[in-house]
């Protein structure tokens, strides 16, 4: 507060809007000159530190995951610096256990000097394509400490006094699979953090030193004070709710919990994490920046006006047990740790969705990625492929509007799925569907958004393998305000050789592959909000006519009866006399589904009387979905959820 | 004798009419109301300047019509036909959203919806190879099934069909077959380009638009004829040329954006007419400002560019650059207490608070008026502005909530307007390696002369331009266009393996393909011009540059060096040991429509008296008393000082203190700004 009274409102103003302009100018210069393709397909974030190494300004396009994490690795950048740092300088860093993400997300700093003090610092961080490890990409599922998972960067100087350090560049880039890429992102970042230091030493020329480095503050100071005076308009309380990772490889069968509670008091907000499972025997464990980078992601989406800096990450405080499963220790592995962000993520919106109505919004879709590697037999050399891929899904029902149907996982809205036509020239796959899922968006009164199926053939290759980091094939995508659930995630293998149908689930690594193989992968929709028997009928109607929703399903999670008249030419009806009965019979009869003995569901599963939705959206069963066996404590722990989410909404 | 030029520009609020006489060079310009059906305003227009069609030797029109089809989705029922399994590509996206935060907003749904897309059996591979022919069978049936429907286009969209267009083909023949008389777009021809989302959606645009502009261009042209106009009706594409209505039956998606070229076209133009061959567009309205950047004489060329977030129309575009700042926008402070200007716009209805209509916010055109530099008769006394509603404004709005002077406050709020567009110019062309110290700004719009100086002096740009009538500007750019047409070939090789002779091979069927098109319109060999240039990019990245081309390419060598040497004037680095690679091949082909001189004004050396002199607020804390002139009063070559003001129908400008203002022969205003600027 202090800071701004010196400063005249326009000096701030226009401080404030440059600060962000030359991050984004970063963010311009690094999508045009990046090599990797994922950094390509926007995941990458920009900052401007101020000299302490708070963040000042991030770019408008970040990806959310980056979000809450850049000041870690700039302090921990000058703690190992601090009195040896120099004009020219850039140093890297990729830390997850000093607060970064995963390995992957390397981060180049710069300090911006004016007659040799530092003033301030500029971050370009993007995904490298691979860090070495284990598998192609570096996310090794198998993986239970970091060292099977990649190269892990402490504070490095990659350019010192503007000399580009070959020698350090060149071990790091001859540890990866991608050595030539690796050594252009390096160039292209540390050219990027340039263009910032360009803007705000232009700035210091035209306000003067005092000036900026007032404005580095008293930006962060705006930010902080909007949050509070919104904090402080919202009545005091306590909630708290739970999501859960599908299940530790290392223990028994029973979902791991992730539990939140957010207490409001004045103007602070604070998440305690107490009660959440210890790490677990694989990656997906969440190291306290990662942690810390969920909650600010999640509660940005209920503020998503304000601009992103150290000034918000202030109003909230987080209490996170050591050692859990949101705070892991190094050398726990923690590549995956997206999987135990995004349900701290959305269970941050169930939270926010019950203090906020008006922007409510249920589950999202579990993000994704798929790594396939080995030798391209197409061409006679047989080079080194990686196809590396992830999809777009379904987003949660809204208060008063469905979900987003197909888009980017929570964790990276910017993130851009790929062109097929792109992968199918770098690697020897044939993609055969790559469409909506009919069926797979979560009913409700506003139904979730639509999820995707991508199935491709493995074309020419050997020495190949395939991964797959997924979650919620048992912490299935949920539904709030009486909205249902959507549907498993999983990846299903067909063998050329012997036709036989092989799932896979939603984790696993290093599965041989063959030419001929088919994958198919769908992703899920989005939980529904509110009492899918509420839904307008009329919706329900053009959903069938467009294939999002089938005419069976419309009367099984609807109670809405079509006839479909001439298909043809789109014409469908609604029974209007049948879908009253129809709603009346399930109204009266669903409270029971739920109470059906889990054990007497799996025999009908396997009987093929009832498929997976019917499991999951009617009884909440959780099966195994390969043998259709229960899952006892799965079922238990997610019929509880149920209950509070779902069944609780209905009349 | 056919001596008249006259160009159309079609706008939201105004239809402007430009209309130049070949034999003199003099431009006039008529000002009407935009109608419902376009044409009509076009034609009142057309009557009220007293137009003689029959003497008109070129009429070229900027249109909005096929934009606003798109945003409103006014578009007849359009089917696509999609390989089996990529029904839902337009739909799929590349799954990103434009605003990554808010979870209320959307991306808006695609053009075809989801039941009116069909799927046939086929397969090309990423080599082009047919991995399955076209299933006649279901070709056919899809083809009945669509008749049923009576669409009225069809995009058929089939996956690698850049590489190998032979089953798009066959099964846009069986369309026309059982359809006859529907237009069908395929992928292949509308833009062979790699990544299927880009093709598609531009296809898709392409075929749905179709049956709206050939509506609208036929209903125009006739018009035009029954009242006597002789030639082909010209129409302004994005890409800044015009095309005849013969080609805009096949590529009616050029067409999107139409208007938004127009006032890039007329800011290039006019700055070289001045000597610029560097220049920065900047063309404020009410609600929003567009800003433009021509290099060495060229516009600055994107493909990167949508009418709607999601829906790429990949054609080659004028680059332009929209941000929320203009005359209306509304300055405002947030609940943090920081002073905002835009994007919020008070329209033209209510308009800003001294327009009387109801508004109490302060905006931009209230700050001016309170500083003075806006007069409050404008138009030539048509429009009367209320300064004790705009002082009203900004003392309750600004002043009183940040403890300063009214005159402080609209000072800092122009301040404000001003660092946004300064910004914005930054992003086009600091950010692209172009030092705003080598170019000259145009500054047009109704409100474009208001800001223009200052903005200039903010970013170190030496010289702004004000054009003798900045409001209708965008009329001008329509009728200094030339017929131009652009081709490409997705190219993916990298240099050491590429083929200089493959090449040029496909160079001259690019050139083959051009000159057929521009003869089709009519335009003769001599006066036909093809510009060659090539995407390159370091392998392994993921973006191109487009580098200039020989004709003939005999060697790959020249074309990596140039290719170096532009990325290290855009990026400012280069990497001569990594290798390079092509991408793209890419033919600009025009046809050189004769121009016009614009007529020249002897300087007379007569020196106008201001017509008044009024106090003005160049700073917060003190007025000037200040020299008001008519613009129409000042003669080629009068040379005035800052602080000025000069005023005229549709602007106004305002030349600060320590600047020098010149009237040049064309008399477009020259103001030299000087002394120390910051960059």
């Amino acid at each position: 507060m202090s800071e701004q009274q010196n400063l005249d409102p326009v000096t701030f103003e226009v401080l404030k809007n440059s600060f962000i302009t030359s991050v984004d100018q970063m963010a311009e210069q690094i999508l045009r000159t990046c090599y990797s393709f994922v950094i390509y397909n926007r995941d990458f974030s920009s900052a401007l530190h101020d000299a302490e190494g708070n963040s000042a300004a991030q770019g408008n396009q970040d990806i959310a995951v980056h979000v809450g994490t850049l000041h870690f690795t700039c302090k921990d950048v000058i703690r190992a610096f601090e009195g040896d740092m120099h004009p020219g300088d850039v140093y890297a860093i990729n830390d997850p256990y000093a607060g970064g993400t995963h390995f992957n997300d390397v981060r180049l700093i710069r300090p911006i000097f004016v007659d040799g003090r530092i003033i301030a610092f500029s971050q370009s961080n993007g995904h490298w394509s691979d860090l070495g490890g284990s598998v192609p990409g570096s996310f090794d599922v198998a993986a239970k400490e970091m060292f099977k998972e990649g190269m892990r960067i402490t504070p490095i100087r990659l350019f010192d006094k503007g000399r580009f350090c070959k020698d350090v560049a060149h071990l790091i880039a001859s540890n990866t699979r991608d050595p030539a890429s690796i050594i252009g992102d390096i160039h292209a970042q540390a050219q990027a953090t340039q263009v910032c230091e360009r803007e705000i030493l232009r700035l210091v020329g035209k306000y003067g030193e005092g000036t900026v480095k007032q404005g580095l503050g008293a930006v962060q100071d705006y930010v902080e004070r909007a949050m509070r005076q919104r904090i402080a308009a919202l009545p005091d309380g306590e909630w708290e709710t739970q999501d859960f990772i599908d299940r530790d490889p290392a223990g028994n069968e029973g979902m791991i919990p992730i539990k939140v509670k957010l207490t409001i008091k004045g103007d602070r907000a604070i998440y305690d994490f107490t009660g959440s499972h210890p790490t677990i025997g694989s990656i997906y464990n969440s190291a306290f920046g990662a942690t810390f980078s969920a909650v600010a992601a999640g509660m940005k989406t209920f503020f998503p006006d304000l601009p992103l800096n150290s000034g918000f990450y202030r109003v909230f405080e987080i209490v996170a047990p050591e050692g859990s499963i949101v705070d892991a220790k190094w050398p726990v592995a923690v590549t995956g740790f997206l999987m135990p962000f995004e349900k701290i993520m959305n269970a941050i919106y169930e939270i926010w969705s019950k203090i906020i109505p008006e922007r409510a919004i249920a589950c999202a879709f579990n993000l994704e990625y798929l790594l396939t590697g080995g030798r391209d037999a197409r061409a006679p050399e047989k080079p080194i492929f990686m196809f590396y891929d992830w999809l777009p899904g379904g987003w949660g029902g809204r208060n008063g509007m469905d979900g987003c149907n197909v888009t980017t996982a929570c964790f990276g809205t910017g993130l851009m799925a790929q062109p097929v036509e792109g992968q199918e020239r770098a690697n020897p796959i044939l993609t055969t569907e790559f469409e909506v899922l009919t069926d797979s968006a979560g009913p409700g009164k506003w139904r979730g958004g639509a999820g995707v199926m991508k199935t491709s053939r493995m074309l020419e290759a050997e020495n190949t393998v395939i991964s797959y980091i997924c979650d919620r094939e048992r912490a299935i995508v949920w539904g709030i305000e009486g909205g249902l659930p959507s549907m498993p995630h999983g990846l299903t293998l067909t063998r050329e050789k012997t036709g036989r149908k092989e799932w896979l689930g939603a984790t696993f690594s290093d599965v041989a592959i063959e030419a001929g193989d088919v994958f198919s992968r769908p992703t899920a929709g989005g939980g529904g909000f509110g009492d899918p028997l509420e839904r307008d009928p009329q919706r329900v109607l053009a959903d069938v006519i467009d294939d999002y929703v089938s005419v069976g399903r419309a009367a099984k999670d609807y109670g809405v009866v079509i006839d479909p008249v001439d298909p043809e030419i789109c014409a469908y009806e609604i029974d209007a006399k049948a879908t009253a009965e129809l709603r009346r019979q399930i109204r009266s009869e669903r409270m029971g589904w739920l109470e059906t003995d889990p054990a007497e569901i799996s025999e009908r599963f396997k009987a093929g009387e009832i498929d997976a939705l019917d499991a999951v959206r009617r009884h909440a069963v959780i099966l195994d979905w390969d043998t259709g066996d229960l899952l006892p404590v799965s079922t238990e722990q997610f019929r509880d959820m149920y209950r509070k989410r779902s069944a609780a909404g209905w009349q | 004798m056919q001596n008249l030029r006259v160009a159309v520009d079609v706008g939201g609020t105004f239809t402007d009419i430009c209309i130049m006489d070949e034999t003199t060079g003099l431009i006039r310009v008529e000002k009407t109301s935009s109608s419902a059906d376009p044409i009509d305003g076009i034609m009142t227009g057309v009557e009220k300047a007293g137009i003689d069609l029959s003497k008109v030797a070129l009429f070229s029109h900027g249109t909005t019509v096929a934009t606003n089809a798109l945003i409103t989705r006014r578009l007849p029922r359009t089917a696509m036909v999609c390989t089996r399994g990529f029904r839902d590509v337009i739909e799929i996206r590349r799954a990103n959203k434009e605003d990554l935060w808010d979870t209320y907003k959307d991306v808006v749904p695609p053009y075809v919806p989801r039941r009116d897309r069909l799927v046939v059996s086929e397969r090309v591979d990423a080599q082009g190879g047919i991995v399955a022919t076209l299933d006649e069978d279901e070709a056919r049936e899809v083809a009945r099934i669509l008749k049923r429907r009576n669409v009225a286009a069809v995009a058929v969209c089939f996956m690698n069909a850049f590489m190998n267009g032979a089953n798009e083909r066959r099964m846009k023949e069986i369309l026309m077959e059982v359809m006859p008389g529907v237009p069908v777009s395929t992928s292949s021809e509308v833009l062979p380009e790699i990544f299927e989302h880009e093709r598609f959606s531009t296809t898709v645009a392409n075929a749905a638009l179709s049956p709206v502009v050939v509506d609208y261009t036929s209903r125009l042209g006739k018009r035009l004829q029954q009242d006597g106009y002789e030639r082909d009706l010209l129409l302004l594409h994005t890409g800044g040329g015009v095309m005849t209505p013969k080609s805009v039956e096949d590529f009616a998606a050029r067409l999107a954006g139409s208007g938004i070229a127009a006032g890039a076209i007329a800011s290039k133009y006019i700055a070289e007419l001045c000597g610029f061959r560097n220049s920065i567009g900047l063309d404020m309205g009410g609600t929003s400002t567009d800003v433009s950047l021509a290099y060495d004489g060229q516009s600055r060329i994107t493909k990167d560019w949508f009418i709607e977030f999601g829906y790429p129309i990949r054609f080659s575009s004028i680059e332009v650059l929209t941000i929320g700042a203009g005359g209306g926008s509304l300055a405002w402070t947030d609940e943090a207490g920081s002073l905002r200007n835009g994007p919020q716009s008070a329209g033209a209805n209510p308009g800003p608070a001294c327009y009387a209509k109801g508004n109490r916010q302060p905006t931009n055109t209230d700050a001016n008026v309170v500083l003075g530099r806006l007069g409050t008769s404008l138009a030539g006394g048509k429009i009367t502005l209320d300064a004790d509603l705009a002082l009203q404004a900004v003392r309750e709005g600004v002043a009183e909530p940040f403890g300063l002077e009214p005159h402080a406050a609209a000072d800092a709020i122009i301040r404000v307007a001003n660092a946004n567009m300064s910004d914005a110019v930054r992003l086009i062309s600091i950010s692209r390696g172009y030092d705003p110290r080598d170019f000259a700004l145009v500054a047009f719009g109704g409100a474009g002369a208001l800001h223009g100086a200052a903005i200039a002096r903010e970013l170190a740009i030496p010289a702004v331009i004000v054009p003798p009538n900045p409001g209708v500007t965008s009329a001008l750019g329509c009728l200094l266009v030339d017929m131009q047409h652009d081709f490409s070939e997705s190219y993916l090789k990298a240099a050491a393996d590429a083929d200089a002779t493959a090449i040029e091979e496909a160079f001259l069927r690019l050139e083959q393909e051009a000159s057929e098109r521009l003869a089709h319109e009519g335009v003769a060999s001599k006066d036909v011009v093809l510009q060659r240039s090539i995407d390159m990019m370091y392998l392994g990245q993921w973006r191109s540059l487009a580098v200039a081309a020989p004709s003939p390419v005999v060697d790959i060598a020249p074309l990596v060096e140039a290719f170096h040497r532009e990325h290290q004037r855009e990026y400012n680095f280069r990497r001569d040991e990594t290798p390079v690679s092509l991408f793209r091949i890419n033919l600009k082909a025009v046809g050189m429509v004769p121009k016009a001189s614009l007529a020249k004004h002897e300087p007379t050396g007569l020196t106008p008296e201001p017509k008044t002199r009024r106090d003005v607020w160049f700073a917060a804390d003190s007025a000037v008393e200040t020299p008001v002139y008519d613009r129409e009063a000042l003669p080629a070559g009068f040379v005035f000082k800052g602080p000025a003001i000069v005023e005229q129908l549709d602007s106004t400008v305002v030349v600060p203190p320590g600047t020098t203002a010149e009237v040049d022969t064309y008399l477009n205003i020259i103001i030299r700004i000087e002394g120390e600027a910051n960059v």
